[in-house]
């Protein structure tokens, strides 16, 4: 008993230490932050929208885990040839590459969890710890944990979690700490890998509810330009922007029409159920699905060629 | 004694630094456990002090073909307990607080039109609270 206590007393003051220590490092690496990367895009110029209208739009923006759920839901099996390649991280030498191609890695990380492709997963964590870590964001992504339940095959469902929340706190970290440029960089990669991933599914095998969420995701689009407008001084946020408007002209052709329907309410073990009878249809013609699907490849092959 | 151990290292981290933030931080996680079939998503923090009579708004873009479970937990050393309302333009679409004043544990949105949604949260009666909402997906 006594031998219990004792290891009890000891686990205790370790991970009070661990603790304490962790929290140091953390409040050290906020402190570096503010100074080391000043949000100088900020200071120089006002933004054309409120800080907080632009936190609302962020925050707007549907989760790459979506979009993977989507594609996994069609039946359609994992491809490994879809997923960006990490064999160029080291070349990526400015904030503005390394946050663009994490948005990348996030979003194939969520395509590898969603396909529970435990093993593949150990490359896209390198790549992203490598950028974490170089964009200053990287102690907000617990690599141990997640590299020990890929390795280990262990709870999916805790990958996942640990996986998305990682993410989340990374970009709530640097909206918080006036690095909206970069949060804005991290959602771009992140919806242009998602959007390439469906396009690519839809290539190889035509399917109706992918097609009509790639046309459907004009609504976000305009979201997304509004933000990245807002760094159009700098000048590889300009190209950014520009190639972003070249996907948003293909997406003029297409329309979305929604009629209402009547909901109805129904409780499921002790959840409220709102199921909504409203339909939406988008019309998207061959020729501009194939014209969106290839303004979106060009985007992220220069995105990952940075 | 695991258990112990287990209550003893929840405390100890939530009297260390960041106390504020350790705290919610330790109410997502423990919230997200309680999810049941969902995949987490995102999670939303809110702290309303007593008196408040607008309701902090939130806003998600969610995507037709999803089911979406929004579960609230309520922080401990709170009176107030949260409120929730997903809205579609003006509308408000369900709640948490049914019409007799219960809580229901989760509320769920199958989602047949893609767009921007708002929540709103405030706490019953006014009171002060501090709350988290998980977003989450049902697989069909």
């Amino acid at each position: 008993m006594n031998r219990r206590i004792f290891t009890a007393i000891a686990i205790l003051i370790a991970s009070g230490s661990l603790l304490m220590t962790n929290c140091q490092s953390d409040n050290k690496a906020k402190k570096n932050d503010d100074f080391t990367i000043p949000d100088s895009i900020f200071k120089d110029k006002p933004l054309m929208i409120s800080k907080e209208a632009m936190n609302d739009i962020i925050d707007n923006m549907s989760s790459p885990v979506e979009m993977a759920a989507l594609i996994k839901s069609t039946g359609v099996p994992f491809n490994q040839k879809f997923l960006a390649s990490t064999s160029k991280v080291d070349n990526l030498d400015t904030d503005f590459k390394q946050a663009l191609n994490l948005g990348i890695y996030g979003c194939d990380l969520g395509y590898l969890n969603m396909y529970e492709k435990t093993g593949s997963i150990i490359s896209s964590m390198q790549a992203i710890k490598k950028l974490s870590d170089q964009l200053r964001i990287g102690h907000f992504f617990d690599f141990n944990t997640i590299k020990r339940l890929a390795t280990n095959n262990e709870n999916i469902d805790s990958l996942m979690y640990i996986s998305v929340s990682s993410f989340n706190n990374m970009d709530e970290y640097l909206r918080e700490h006036n690095r909206s440029d970069i949060s804005s960089l991290l959602v771009t990669g992140m919806w242009i890998e998602g959007m390439y991933l469906a396009c690519q599914v839809v290539k190889e095998k035509p399917n109706e509810t992918l097609r009509e969420r790639i046309g459907d995701s004009k609504i976000v689009l305009n979201d997304l330009l509004l933000i990245l407008k807002n760094y159009k001084s700098n000048s590889a946020f300009a190209n950014l922007v520009k190639e972003i408007e070249k996907i948003k002209k293909e997406y003029d052709n297409v329309t979305i029409i929604v009629k209402s329907g009547e909901p109805e309410m129904i409780e499921i073990d002790g959840m409220l159920m709102f199921q909504s009878h409203d339909e939406q249809i988008v019309d998207i013609s061959d020729e501009t699905l194939a014209k969106i699907i290839a303004s979106i490849e060009n985007t992220r092959s220069m995105i990952i060629n940075l | 004694m695991k258990h112990a151990l287990i209550i003893i290292s929840t405390l100890l981290l939530s009297l260390t630094c960041n106390h504020a933030l350790a705290q919610s931080d330790d109410l997502v996680n423990v919230c997200a456990l309680g999810i049941g079939n969902a995949t987490y998503l995102k999670d939303f923090k809110v702290k309303l002090p007593a008196n408040t009579t607008t309701p902090q708004k939130l806003s998600v873009i969610l995507t037709k073909g999803m089911i979406y479970k929004f579960v609230v937990c309520n922080a401990e050393g709170y009176e107030g307990k949260a409120v929730i309302q997903l809205s579609d333009a003006g509308n408000t679409l369900v709640s948490n607080l049914k019409a007799d004043g219960s809580f229901v544990e989760a509320v769920g949105f199958s989602c047949q039109k893609t767009g921007m949604y708002n929540i709103f949260c405030s706490f019953k009666n006014n009171k002060e609270g501090a709350a988290v909402i998980i977003m989450s997906y049902i697989t069909k």
